[in-house]
This record gives structure tokens, sequence and C-alpha cells, in this order.
């Protein structure tokens, strides 16, 4: 059953108890409380997924909805079962420990909403004006955003809050806080039942669905360097996974320098292409391997034809420069520096990491003038923290 | 002596006439309505003027592919709040602030306002209308007529707003007006959920004031961001993609323009097909690639004047898997990077295979190198190509990608081949007529001949 299949599932059946319910007994809120249990069973499986950001459902805006309508026994009581019917169908996580440590924060979630919006109905008094209404459910959306995101430090055990890139939590709250006001209205007026959360839901689902192409034609661009560094390597011109090597070290040690996420990535479509010009230039008449000038340059000229890829091919031309103290601050230069660093630790470590100690001293001793001493220094850092210089390493002084 | 009608003139004529209608309605609205406007029509007016405004001329790359949906939104949510007001002709001059796009204002392109300004106030007449009748001038109430009237006049203003741009735009592209109008109103459907959210709009402007519309807004305009965002990305995958096709033909400057053609062509079968635009993407984008593992031929064995040693001709062979390992690295392409092996060949060829993409580029692959001119021969003709792929439907080409390329083609009335090539090249030594082998087809001339020759 695929993703849609299950959300009609999840939506549909949420809709058949909400038939049951009113044929049973006509006029009680049970139904209008199963469709909403619906709609947050079915809002688990559709997530929005920001770039570098963990992914929020959008049943976090339907919690926000329930916590208005219901009370906080029939909120635990709704939560509980649309959340047991997701945690059914759902496919992920794949493991069953995963899926019930999913449906136990995803309680706490919903229920951070319910609570926090009946605490600020204590504060605020009843009934609440227009701008305490909008203050509530505000706080009410904000609370199961702000426990995902605790939960996620406690998962990767670092605690970090990003302030950038945080677009799909104000969709959601914004949404969340539109969808409930609109339900019941304002000052007992102007209520437009669920057809308002149900409308409000489209930005909702505009958004989802910005954010999915998004994810993948990243997905499909980062696959295309990927594949395109490897092709010197099919080639049987470069060692098997020295792109993929070089790359990896690069994005670590640019860390350990404190680049921003965006040289970052430069640098690491640099370092993946950066034996791209190997294949454009003619092959020496005598056998020899073409000279690494001429490599740099024929890829630098190739990655400058296209905008996003020209500050990398900047950095695979800068690759080939010998450091200079007095102009290795510009940014592209200094990745030119991190990325041949890497490169001639790989080639001196022919692929074996048992061989780091080694090839670092050989880039230790090296010419001032080759290296710069900064990056090396990051080197060293980055190899240590992996365990890969063992008892046999040098005392370097820098 | 009767004048020759231009395309130009037949727009010039029609944007005349729907002003004179959108003049004539307004008049007759005006007298039959009678409105008097007070300061919260005119408060509506304007900020919703507003809000259409910056909806049409905010973000035009993600305008272009997300539809009309920001403005049609503010379109239908006029509706709704000027029929609380009783106010007939507001969503008309709602319409108005909406069909200013200040791009065309800079350009003085005032023809095309004047169009673009007719055509909304003509189809937003017709929604005002069918919206009117469904629900009366009932105070709002969110009920099942107002979403029925929401839904039934969305419907008619994206409907005829396809049928009145689908005029100009088929006058001027001189192609037929229901294949047109069929394009447009595809689009345009992309815009219905905006159109529902209109509804949305108008009542969080009733009920709740301008100063929560934001909002509604915020997240409309973070789904259009992201948008954009993957609309930058997908050209810069497209321009990615198209340096490595130059710095292959700069390798092979022979079979310039080669990577494109095919990827034409595919698109011609893929179309005669009805692939949707997913599908469609995606074997544009393999056929463009079809080729990228000579990335790892030698620059010297791909021009070499003379035959090939068997080694070397080895080497150049080993850019065909290389080619499928390349694209089978990347997911979205990887269920149609094909196969090397002979079984995934015979399947393909005929129709067992699960996708057809594979298939279908190695006719558009084999059409082009018959129909262009190579080192070794000039360019087949078109007759002699098509005759080519139908010889070898079933047994060494895809019978059905045979039949909808040569369909694609004849439907279009192109002609490729000898005398009618896109590239040409000025060669030091002058092709043969004709030559051994051709795109893997085998010799038209048998080798003794030629030697003989």
């Amino acid at each position: 059953m695929n993703r849609w299949a299950r959300v009609l599932v999840l939506f549909g059946g949420g809709a058949a108890v909400a038939l049951g319910a009113e044929l049973a007994q006509p006029g009680t809120r049970w139904a209008a409380l199963a469709l909403i249990g619906g709609a947050v069973a079915a809002g688990e499986l559709i997530e929005l997924r920001p770039l570098y950001r963990q992914a929020i459902p959008i049943s976090f805006a339907f919690m926000v909805v329930l916590a208005r309508r219901a009370t906080l026994g029939e909120a635990a009581m709704v939560l509980a079962v649309a959340l047991l019917a997701t945690f059914l169908v759902r496919n992920e996580p794949s493991t069953v420990e995963g899926r019930l440590a999913l449906f136990v924060e995803r309680f706490v979630e919903g229920m951070s909403a319910a609570l926090v919006y009946r605490g600020m109905e204590e504060v605020f008094g009843l009934p609440m004006s227009r701008a305490q209404l909008l203050t509530a459910l505000a706080l009410a959306a904000l609370a199961p955003v702000a426990i995902a995101e605790i939960a996620r430090m406690v998962r990767e055990r670092h605690v970090s809050v990003p302030i950038s890139g945080r677009t799909a939590d104000v969709a959601l709250i914004t949404s969340a806080t539109l969808m409930a006001v609109s339900d019941l209205g304002v000052e007992g007026h102007g209520g437009m039942g669920l057809w308002g959360p149900a409308v409000f839901t489209i930005p909702l689902l505009a958004a989802w669905y910005s954010y999915e192409h998004l994810e993948i034609i990243r997905r499909t661009y980062d696959q295309t360097i990927h594949a395109l560094g490897a092709a010197p390597e099919l080639g049987g011109l470069v060692r098997d996974g020295h792109a993929e090597r070089v790359a990896d070290l690069c994005v670590a040690m640019a860390n350990e320098l404190g680049f921003s996420r965006h040289e970052l990535e430069q640098l690491q479509t640099a370092a993946l292409l950066h034996h791209l010009g190997q294949v454009c230039i003619d092959e020496p008449d005598d056998g020899r391997a073409p000279e690494p000038v001429a490599i740099a340059q024929a890829g630098a000229a190739v990655l400058r034809g296209t905008r996003l890829l020209a500050p990398s091919g900047d950095i695979i031309a800068a690759e080939t420069m010998p450091f200079r103290e007095k102009i290795s601050s510009r940014p592209s230069v200094m990745s030119g520096q991190i990325l041949k660093v890497a490169s001639a630790f790989d080639e001196l470590c022919e692929g074996r990491p048992q061989r780091a100690s080694g090839a670092l001293e050989a880039l230790h001793s090296c010419p001032g003038y080759l290296y710069d001493s900064r990056v090396l220094a990051a080197l060293e850092v980055v190899l240590d923290r992996r365990g890969l210089l063992g008892d046999e390493r040098l005392a370097v002084n820098l | 002596m009767k004048t020759q009608r231009t395309p130009d003139h037949l727009i010039r004529l029609t944007v005349l006439v729907m002003c004179g209608l959108v003049v004539a309605l307004t008049a007759f609205a005006a007298v039959v309505t009678q409105p008097h406007i007070d300061s919260q029509e005119l408060v509506g007016v304007l900020v919703l003027g507003v809000f259409a405004l910056a909806a049409t001329n905010s973000d035009v790359d993600a305008r272009a592919a997300m539809g009309m949906s920001g403005n049609v939104m503010v379109l239908i949510a006029s509706l709704v709040v000027f029929r609380y007001y009783g106010f007939f002709l507001g969503p008309i001059l709602v319409g108005f602030f909406g069909a200013f796009d200040l791009r065309q204002l800079r350009e003085r392109a005032w023809s095309k306002l004047a169009f673009n300004a007719s055509a909304e106030s003509l189809s937003l007449f017709a929604a005002a209308g069918l919206f009117w009748l469904i629900v009366g001038s009932n105070s709002a109430t969110a009920d099942v007529s107002q979403f029925i009237g929401v839904v039934v006049a969305s419907t008619a203003y994206l409907g005829l707003n396809s049928m009145l741009i689908a005029i100009p735009v088929s006058l001027t592209c001189g192609e037929p007006y229901n294949r047109v109008f069929r394009q447009i109103a595809a689009f345009n459907a992309g815009g219905f959920p905006f159109a529902i959210l209109g509804f949305g709009l108008g009542w969080v402007y009733l009920e709740l004031g301008a100063a929560v519309v934001p909002l509604l807004l915020v997240p409309i305009l973070i789904a259009r961001r992201s948008f954009a965002s993957y609309l930058e990305l997908q050209a810069s995958q497209e321009q990615t993609i198209e340096t490595l096709i130059l710095a292959l033909e700069a390798k092979d400057p022979y079979t310039s323009g080669h990577a494109r053609r095919v990827a034409m062509f595919a698109g011609y079968v893929g179309e005669e097909l009805g692939f949707g635009p997913r599908r469609m993407e995606r074997l544009r984008y393999a056929a463009l690639m079809h080729d990228i593992g000579k990335l790892i031929v030698p620059n010297q064995l791909l021009n070499k004047p003379g035959r090939l040693t068997e080694a070397e001709f080895e080497r150049v062979k080993r850019h065909e898997p290389v080619s499928v390992e390349l694209l089978r690295r990347i997911d979205f392409l990887a269920p149609v990077a094909g196969d090397t092996t002979t079984e995934a060949a015979e399947a393909a060829v005929k129709g067992d295979a699960a996708l057809i993409e594979p298939a279908i580029i190695h006719v558009a692959d084999a059409f082009d190198a018959m129909t262009s001119t190579r080192s070794y021969r000039r360019a087949l003709s078109q007759e002699t190509a098509f005759s080519e792929l139908r010889n070898g439907a079933g047994t060494q080409f895809n019978a059905t990608a045979v039949d909808a390329l040569i369909c694609g083609i004849e439907r279009r009335g192109e002609v490729y081949g000898d005398g009618h090539e896109i590239d040409t090249h000025e060669w030091a030594v002058a092709p043969p007529e004709a030559g051994t082998g051709s795109a893997g087809l085998g010799d038209f001339v048998p080798e003794e001949q030629v030697a003989g020759a």
C-alpha cells in the first residue's frame, strides 16, 4: 500500500467512525472529534521536509484543532486511538520499537498542545478576545513543535537550537492557528465548522508539495554530482573511491575550520569533481600522466560554465596554487588549500586508512609554501578524532 | 481586394471586442445594481486590490510554475467579501488590479495589459454571476451552498479564463485552438485548490479583519519560496547537464547537438505515447545523458581519423556500461538507465522490459545517427532512415517506439537527414555518400563493394 492509500485508509477510518457516531447518537461532539482524529492519523504520514531540518508532520496542526474542540480527557482518547491507527498502518520507522517510541512522542506532543491551550484559557479567562484567542492557539501550535525539537536533541544527544531555516515551523504554526480559529470562530461568531480546518489545510499541502519537490531535485542534483565525480574512477583514471574520500575529508576539515554550510557545500562539490578535468583533456602521447595544473584548469573551465558550480570551479583552480599566507583568507583559496591537502593525503594513503600517520608525516615534511599549516592542523585533528593516528603518531610542531 | 488578416490584426480585434464587452457589462451591472460605494467597500477594493497586485507581480518564476495560485485566491475571496457588501462590481475592480503586471507596464505592452484586464473582468463577471445565483446575497455564513457556489464560480472563472487566454496564444503560435485551450486549462486547473482557499481568505477578511490575513498568506508565501528554490535548483541541474554535454561535445565535436536531438526525438515518442510531465522529464534527462560515459574515452580515440584497432574499439565501447552505471547512480534516472546485457536488450526490443524508455532512447539515438553526417558517410535521407527503422522493428528496435517516432515526426511535418541537418560541420575530407556501419545498424553497403569502389 503506498502512502496515499494509507492516508486515505486512515482518514476514511475516521470518517467512518464519525458517521457511526452520528447515526448512533445524532448531534453529539464525537462525530466531529472522530473526523479530527482521522485527520490527525492521516496527517502523521504527510511530513513537511525542509532541507537541513527535521521533518514535521502536518498532524501537529490538527492537534491544535483538537485541543480547542476537546476536553483534556477527550483529546487524550482521540489522540491515543488516532496514533494507534497510524502505528498499525505506517511502515516507517521500520522497527516496532521505533514506531512505539514515535507513538509515545506524538502523544506527548498532541497533549502538550491541549494542555497549553487549556492553560492559556485559565490565564486569560473566558470568553477570550480575538487577540487572546490567537495568542493561545499560536502557543498551543508552538508546543508540539518545541517538544519535537527537544526529542530530536535527546535522540542526537546534542543540544542545538538552530534559528535559521524555520520556514516549515512557521507555516505549520500559522496554519494551525488559522485552522483552529476558523473552526469555532471568535467571540462566539464566524465559525466555519470543520470546513475551516479543511480549507486552511490547503496552504500546508502546498508547502508540503514544494518541500517534496525541492527535496527530490536536491537529491537528484547531489546524486548527479556524485555520479559525475565517479566518472574518472570508472574510466580507470583515478583510484576507486578517491573523490568520495577526499570530499568526506574536506568537509570534516572545513567544519573544523569553521566554514559556513554554503562554503562547505561548494567545497564538497569541488572535491567530488576535482578530477573531472582529466576526462576533458588530451592524454600526453608519451604515456605520462597529465599535468595536475592542466587537469585543474580544464575541470574549473567546465564548472565555470554553470552558475551554481562556478564557485566550485574556482576552488578547483585554486587547488594547484602554492600556499601564500597573505591571500589564503579568500574563501575559494582557503577551500583550494583544503582540497589540495585532502587529495594529497588520499594519494599518499593509497585509499588505506592505516597509512594515515605516514601520510600525515609526509605532508608535514613538505616545504612550507606547499601546504597551509592551519589546514594540516585541521587534518590532524580530524584524523585523531577518527582514531586513525595510532601510538606511532609523530609530535609535529606547527 | 480582400486583405489578408494577420494574427496581429486578429489579436488587436479580439482585445477591442473584449474591452467593449467589459465596458458594456460594467455599465449594465452599474445600472442594474445601482451600487452605493461607501468607505467599507472602498477599503475592501483597495486591500484586496493590493493583494491581487502583489500576487500577480511577486516571484515571477514561481508564479509561472504554480499557475495563477495567488491571484485566483484573491479574486475568489473578493466574490465572498463583496457579496456580503452587496457590491457586484467589487470583484471586477479587484480583477483590474490583478491584471496589472508591472513588467508588462514597464515594457509598455498596452495590448497585453488591456487583454489581461478584460479577460480577468469577463471571467469574473461569469464567476460572480453564478456565485450570486447559487448563494444569493445572504449574510456570510459558511454553509454547503456557499461552498458549492465557490466551487462552481472557481470552475467558471478558471474555465472562461482558459478559453479567452487560448485565443491570442493560438493566434500567435499558429497552433490549433483546442490544443492550446487544453494545455492552458490543464495549467489553470492547478490553481483550483487556491480558488477554494479564496473562500477561506474571504472569510478571514470578513470575520477577523485584514490584519489577520497574513496568518493565511505566510504559509502560502513559504510554499512559493520553496517552490522558487526548487525551480532554481532544477535550472541548475539542467545547466549542469548542459555544461557536461558541452564538455562531451568539446571532446567529440563531430557529434555536436547529438544529445539534444536525441532528447528531442525521445520527447516526440514520449508525447505520442502519452507520457506525463514527470515521465517526460525523466526521459529527457536520460536521453541527454545517454552518451555521458564517453567522458571516459580519450579524446584521441574519439577523433582518430583512421580505423580503430580492436583494443581501441574495446576502450571506446566501454562508454556504454559506464553511461548506464552513471545513470543508475541517480535515483530519478535509475529505472530508465537501461542495461547493456543481451537479455535486457532483447526484452527492450520485444517490449517485455518494465519500462520502454531505454528502447525509446535507442531508437532516437539510431535515427539521429542515421540522419547526421559522420566521418564515415554522409547523412541518409529521412525516408531511408524510416525504412531502416521499420525493417529493424521487432528485431533490432522496439516496434512501438519506432512507430511513435515516425508518427511524431510526420505529424509535425519535419524533415531530417541529408540536406536538412540541424548542425553541420566543415569536414577536412568530405565523407563518402555511403559507408560501412551506421548507428549499429549493420552495413548499408557490403564491405567488398566499399573496398572495390
